[in-house]
């Protein structure tokens, strides 16, 4: 029986969290693993706070991880990972993006304190620490810039996710799930945006956790 | 697959003909997907006006032998339940099937009602599958169930089973070319009043009975029996999660899976009350299952142990998940999870102190956030109060906008506004969008002109149902499928309803759009404002369609006198204050370049950024 494998995956509305749950459901389906999501639509999607499931295994029933149950915690936007630090288990992997937006709750209290410094990317990866040694920062919205598309910063992260050993989908059927999934004419930049992904957690990430050679 | 869509494809294998249905979450993906599917198929649909058209759309067809499908949230079928309470009377010819989806944890609803309360009170038989490929199954299943018994059939589910996703096997699509039928001239058949209604009352429960007893052999109803004494009884999402929290405890209770949760299959449940000492009955909302198991043990095994939410082990509020169910499961069995969850959230709690908040908020470009800029400022030093309605502008209660007195249901605005205007000397306002306002919001305005009563209705018309996804409405020129529809217009409506006092302003445009509303507020009501501008998000595709590229505002440093006139007033989140300078900053990515913060910067500070 193949590993069971949970990924919590968050994000803000409009960032692409749904098509990177499908490319991921579609790859598993293609190499023969059962996987099932518990995804966020509807009111959710409004700039708000979102978050998606995605589990693998033959015996899972819930959508929804357990607390303390996610193997990795991929967040598009580094306020979220922190959002939902709980799923993550101890010593699983944060593979967080460094992007912050900056919510507009917190630009409100920002604008009568004038002391005030918004929360960073690197407060956010100082307290991931406290749950797990293995937090990787990885600056999606550059490497999507540089791939050609700001919007494929949710592809440079499955980029980074395929790297990791434990992850039982094999890299290939991530990529044809990316082709297949995105239109057309998008398809070469995301497919570039995979592969930066990918080397951008060779420097970092896999100095923290096994990768896949 | 998501579970919306294996519906979809169940129906169609199951040779659908007539699909209608009003978007609403988390059913919209069914919609969606017909809608999207549609030109490959010859079935008929429309997206209709509100749930009780999209019911009676069906129940009309069904009447003359077609089969027919809607879908519909919990609190759709509010709408909808005159016509479905009648409608479980008179029975249907060809197969109906309601797809209704209850919201635990409201996360898009106004409430986390509990929609098994239709299937009794309505005897209405009500399926309910825990996972798309049942999804698929029980819906080819419901089609079958219709015709046998000539009765509508709810399926039930909630969100955490139409929105997942997971693997579905299929069946053959093999459809019969669409033909109209025949009606079938029956006295009375389909009319019932009066001694009608009585006749028609006693053949219902002998229905039931008949369904009863077919469901006590269905294979919808699964039992697994386990070595121990203990056993879960369960349906929907929360077999999921008991499955899963017995594994994670290492339990092995039988599980009584119930997939007919209307009506009851009691000889199965009794027989396996009977076996076991300890029940668990695991089920998200109210007690439903609970007090009908009681009631079954109460003769079959009075002694049985009920654990549910009287015994206090589990809530009738918010949705469960699998620790949750792990922690009450533990608790009734004496035994310690694997993690203490608790101790999980708590630590999670600490590491989140001061993590700022982020609520759903209107999209960078929303006409909505302009339109309440400019009716705020029309108001300023006016006692007013807003009574709004149910849509994406619902969001003004949420922090940092914090805007508006009441918020009931579809179309509530007009009615509350009514009563409101009788009892307060503040200005009444009423808001409300144009979706809402064909949908539930006509008979409100109606009675409004009747009476003479005194309020402004503020009508945000964005051209689409854009909460649920941008889908067609009355004002759209299309439906179902991209076929063309009659758009209706909103002011020839309200006019020829007999209200003159119509203004029509551009929310983008937004002093002009507060200066006119200022002077339309302080007329006597009732009269109407509508605030035109297409949702961004609807908007963005379209010019992304047509191959043009979305701009991007910037913030003049030089200029900026740091006012925060953008922050305190307008809540965008592509604006943000710039931790080196504390003077604003848009983010590229996230504007959507409407230009509405430009016109109110004091300082004339926003600019368009060039070379995008």
């Amino acid at each position: 029986m193949a590993k069971e494998f949970s990924v919590y995956m968050a994000g803000v509305g409009g960032q692409g969290l749904v098509l990177l749950s499908n490319v991921i459901g579609a790859a598993c389906a293609s190499a023969g693993l059962r996987a099932l999501t518990g995804e966020q639509h509807g009111l959710s999607q409004r700039s708000g706070s979102i978050n998606v499931h995605m589990r693998i295994g033959e015996e899972i029933r819930s959508p929804l991880i357990p607390v303390g149950g996610a193997d990795v915690l991929l967040s598009l936007e580094a306020l979220e990972a922190l959002r939902y630090v709980e799923y993550l288990r101890p010593g699983g992997v944060a593979l967080v993006n460094g992007r912050v937006q900056h919510p507009i709750s917190e630009t409100t209290v920002h604008m009568k304190e004038k002391a005030a410094l918004y929360m960073s990317a690197k407060d956010v990866e100082a307290r991931l620490l406290k749950v797990t040694d293995k937090v990787s920062l990885i600056d999606a919205l550059a490497i999507a810039r540089g791939a050609g598309n700001a919007l494929t910063e949710n592809i440079v992260m499955l980029g980074a996710l395929s790297t990791l050993d434990d992850l039982p989908v094999p890299e290939k059927a991530l990529k044809d799930a990316v082709a297949a999934t995105v239109p057309k004419k998008a398809v070469e930049v995301n497919l570039k945006a995979f592969d930066m992904g990918k080397d951008a957690a060779r420097s970092h990430l896999c100095n923290l956790v096994k990768c896949r050679e | 697959m998501l579970c919306n869509e294996a519906i979809v494809r169940a129906a169609i294998e199951s040779d659908v003909k007539v699909v209608s249905a009003y978007p609403g979450s988390p059913t919209t993906e069914i919609l969606d997907t017909f809608s999207e599917v549609a030109p490959h198929f010859d079935y008929r649909m429309e997206i209709s006006a509100n749930e009780k058209v999209a019911l009676e759309t069906c129940a009309g067809a069904s009447m003359a032998g077609l089969r027919t499908i809607t879908s519909m949230k919990s609190v759709g079928l509010n709408v909808a339940s005159d016509s479905f309470y009648s409608l479980s009377y008179t029975g249907v010819k060809g197969g109906m099937v309601l797809a209704v989806a209850d919201d635990p944890q409201a996360h898009s609803s106004q409430s986390e009602q509990d929609g098994r309360t239709f299937g009794p009170s309505a005897y209405v038989p009500m399926l309910e599958p825990s996972d798309p490929q049942e999804a698929m199954r029980f819906v080819k299943k419901a089609f079958e169930l219709s015709e046998r018994h000539g009765v509508p059939v709810l399926l039930r589910t909630t969100t955490r089973v139409n929105h997942q996703s997971g693997i579905v096997d299929f069946g053959a699509v093999e459809r019969k070319p669409f033909e109209k039928v025949a009606w079938e001239h029956k006295a009375g058949r389909f009319v019932t009043v009066a001694d009608a209604a009585r006749t028609f009352k006693l053949a219902m429960l002998e229905r039931t009975e008949r369904i009863r007893e077919e469901f006590e052999a269905s294979d919808m109803n699964s039992v697994k029996l386990g070595g121990s004494d203990v056993g879960i009884v369960t349906s929907g999402a929360g077999y999921n999660y008991a499955v899963d929290a017995a594994r994670i405890l290492g339990v092995g209770p039988s599980v009584l899976k119930l997939g007919t949760t209307f009506p009851l299959p009691r000889r199965l449940i009794a027989d396996f009350l009977r076996r076991h000492k300890t029940i668990i009955v695991v089920e998200e909302l109210s007690p439903y299952l609970e007090l009908n198991i009681t009631a079954i043990a109460k003769d079959a095994a009075p002694s049985v142990r009920i654990i549910g939410k009287s015994s206090g082990h589990f809530s009738e509020a918010l949705e469960y998940n699998t620790n949750i169910v792990v922690d009450g499961m533990a608790k009734a069995l004496g035994v310690k999870p694997p993690v203490d969850y608790a101790a999980v959230m708590s630590k999670a709690a600490e590491l989140k102190q001061g993590l700022p908040a982020r609520p759903p908020t209107f999209c960078p470009g929303c006409p909505h956030r302009a339109s309440l800029w400019a009716v705020r400022q029309a108001l300023k030093g006016v006692k007013h109060v807003l009574s709004t309605d149910i849509g994406c502008y619902s969001l003004s209660f949420m922090e940092p906008v914090g805007y508006g007195d009441s918020l009931l249901s579809m179309g509530a605005s007009l009615g509350i506004a009514a009563g409101m205007q009788y009892a307060v000397n503040e200005k009444v306002v009423a808001m409300i969008g144009d979706s809402t306002f064909w949908h539930a919001g006509l008979p409100g305005l109606v009675n409004a002109i009747h009476h003479g009563d005194d309020f402004t209705l503020i009508l945000l018309d964005n051209s689409v149902t854009a909460m649920t996804g941008q889908q067609y409405n009355p004002g759209s020129d299309k439906t179902a499928g991209e076929r063309a529809a009659k758009p209706l217009v909103l002011e020839d409506v309200i006019r020829a309803m007999g209200i003159e006092d119509v203004t029509i302003v551009d929310p983008y445009d937004v002093k002009k759009a507060s200066a006119t509303m200022k002077e339309a507020l302080s007329r006597k009501g009732p009269n109407v404002i509508i605030s035109r501008r297409a949702c961004a998000l609807y908007a963005d595709r379209q010019k992304r369609r047509r191959g043009e590229t979305i701009g991007s505002n910037r913030v003049d440093k030089e200029v900026c006198k740091k006012p925060y006139t953008c922050v305190r007033q307008f809540h965008c989140p592509a604006i943000s204050i710039d931790d080196n300078d504390r003077k604003a900053t848009i983010s590229k990515e996230l504007c959507d370049k409407c230009d509405v913060c430009s016109k109110i910067c004091p300082f004339g500070s926003i600019r368009e950024r060039e070379g995008v």
